[in-house]
């Protein structure tokens, strides 16, 4: 069991303030430090489990299958709907100011930098995390403060099995779409406005060739890393966040805002830390 | 598939109560052999025991061991713990529904996860219990919006299915006594005739000394200890 910083004892008045300070300032660490080696144990078997095509019985293909409906297909509309708008925000100025300057040329690299390395991954998973991620919370904790994931349990159904790991792998799979979705929208969306304005100044295939031609094989793995590793910390700090509710149901919306919090930040951090990786 | 003589063996359990629980227990052994039925009453203001997770190796305990089939719980694996369950049909002092499926999908849940049965197998199967508990066919829609009274029944269905070796019936006829009990009765037979081992709990005296149970041993829970009486009645 990890301690929270709230488990670490007061010290005593006569140890002095920075004792006092240095004491909190470790138990929190610590604390952390056991967080994230959880989320870590709990995201590596979850890979190990999906990894072992027995473990994909008929019931946890069923859970697989509705988390990618319910975090994918039912957010293809409101993904199109915020591409459509990042396309013409993003690429018609993008088209612009490149023109302006004479950097016609470097249309291509920049969509790739702006829209497909950086927006894409964040909007989609940003997306995943309000509609997904937030559902996946309050659903398992409410199944966890009413008992059901002890019926699970006592059925022989391991919720590592039949509630995580379907969710994780789901989300990652709608994540990757999305974001496909996302990036091949904006483009295509900021290139037709951009038409129908009259400030295009590339024709579509020039477009296309200049955004083929700025792809190297790191941005994919950029790309990959940057809509996958966000979801798959997303979907285990939300199903562990849901998990974690005690008996009463008054904790859900406390999970809820936990695992909002954490999953935010770490869309942040490892998008920061990939983009810095990326650039090394 | 041929079940050791020894379905359910407890030696020594002790559990401390928890928030779970308003009792622990203190010091229990039992054997429950095939074919047997274990019939305990508890008390009415100690009605939520550690028993049946006990005999489910769900609850870790302070001294003691549960041996099911022979293995004990805390030896086996996680894998090896989840299958053996996949062998006990469990009817729940709350009846414990997942919320998120619908009724049938519960029915059916343990089977489609631990077997390789087709759907349609299991549903026939399911199907013939349905007709002997006197429902028309697998309730549908969630367990919200089923009438209790048909998920009391569908209850049923799911700790019969898949011919269990070890069914736990958690207050079974609670509320339902006049309709239930004799097609209860008669799933419990047919299943103790295959050999199944049956733990059946009651806080109603007068189901426990209904001699149509047919109960091998009978038992009594006081507060946290369990007492075998010596002769079934």
């Amino acid at each position: 069991m990890c301690p929270s910083s709230a488990d670490i004892p007061f010290t005593p008045a006569v140890a002095g303030r920075p004792r006092q300070f240095l004491a909190r300032v470790g138990g929190w660490t610590k604390a952390r430090w056991c967080s994230i080696r959880y989320l870590a144990a709990v995201l590596g078997t979850t890979l190990i489990l999906g990894s072992q095509p027995r473990r994909w019985r008929r019931t946890v293909r069923s859970v697989f299958a509705r988390q990618v409906f319910l975090s994918g297909v039912e957010s293809v509309g409101f993904v199109f709907i915020v591409a459509v708008l990042v396309g013409i925000s993003v690429v018609v100025q993008l088209d612009v100011w490149t023109a302006k300057l004479g950097q016609s040329r470097t249309l291509g690299q920049l969509l790739v930098m702006v829209v497909a390395r950086e927006l894409g991954p964040l909007f989609a998973n940003f997306v995943l995390i309000v509609r997904g991620g937030s559902a996946i919370t309050a659903e398992l904790g409410i199944m966890k403060a009413g008992g059901e994931v002890r019926v699970l349990e006592a059925q022989g159904i391991e919720p590592l099995l039949y509630l995580v790991m379907p969710r994780v792998l789901g989300m990652v799979v709608s994540a990757f779409c999305l974001t496909v979705i996302f990036v091949l929208v904006a483009f295509g969306s900021g290139f037709v406005f951009g038409a129908f304005i009259g400030q295009t100044n590339v024709d579509p295939s020039s477009l296309l060739n200049s955004v083929f031609k700025a792809v190297h094989p790191f941005d994919g793995l950029g790309f990959l890393l940057k809509c996958l590793l966000p979801a798959l910390l997303t979907a285990v700090i939300c199903c562990t966040e849901g998990l974690c509710v005690g008996q009463g149901v008054t904790e859900v919306p406390r999970a809820v805002k936990r695992a909002l919090a954490k999953s935010l930040g770490a869309l942040f951090a490892t998008s920061a830390v990939v983009s810095v990786l990326s650039y090394l | 598939m041929t079940l050791p003589h020894s379905v359910l063996k407890i030696s020594g359990l002790t559990i401390e109560s928890g928030p779970q629980f308003e009792t622990g227990l203190t010091d229990v052994s039992l054997e429950l052999n095939r074919s047997e039925l274990l019939l305990v009453h508890i008390e009415r203001e100690n009605e939520r025991l550690p028993l049946a997770d006990a005999a489910e190796g769900l609850v870790m305990p302070q001294r003691g061991c549960v041996l099911f089939l022979g293995e004990d719980w805390q030896a086996m694996s996680v894998d090896h713990a989840a299958a053996q369950r996949g062998k006990m049909g469990r009817l729940f002092d709350d009846e414990g529904w997942i919320g998120d499926l619908e009724v049938d999908e519960n029915v059916m849940l343990a089977q489609r996860h631990h077997t390789r049965r087709s759907d349609g197998e299991i549903l026939e199967e399911a199907l013939g219990l349905a007709r002997l508990f006197g429902l028309p066919g697998l309730p549908r829609g969630r367990p919200g919006s089923v009438r209790r009274w048909d998920l009391r029944k569908a209850a049923f269905l799911r700790a019969f299915l898949g011919q269990p070796a070890f069914i736990i019936l958690e207050q079974p006829v609670r509320g339902v006594y006049a309709d239930l009990m004799t097609p209860l009765l008669h799933a419990v037979q047919s299943a103790r005739q295959r050999g199944a081992a049956v733990l059946w709990t009651v806080t109603d005296p007068q189901i426990w000394n209904n001699p149509a149970i047919h109960a091998t041993t009978r038992a009594r829970m006081f507060g946290s200890q369990l007492e075998i009486v010596p002769e079934a009645l």
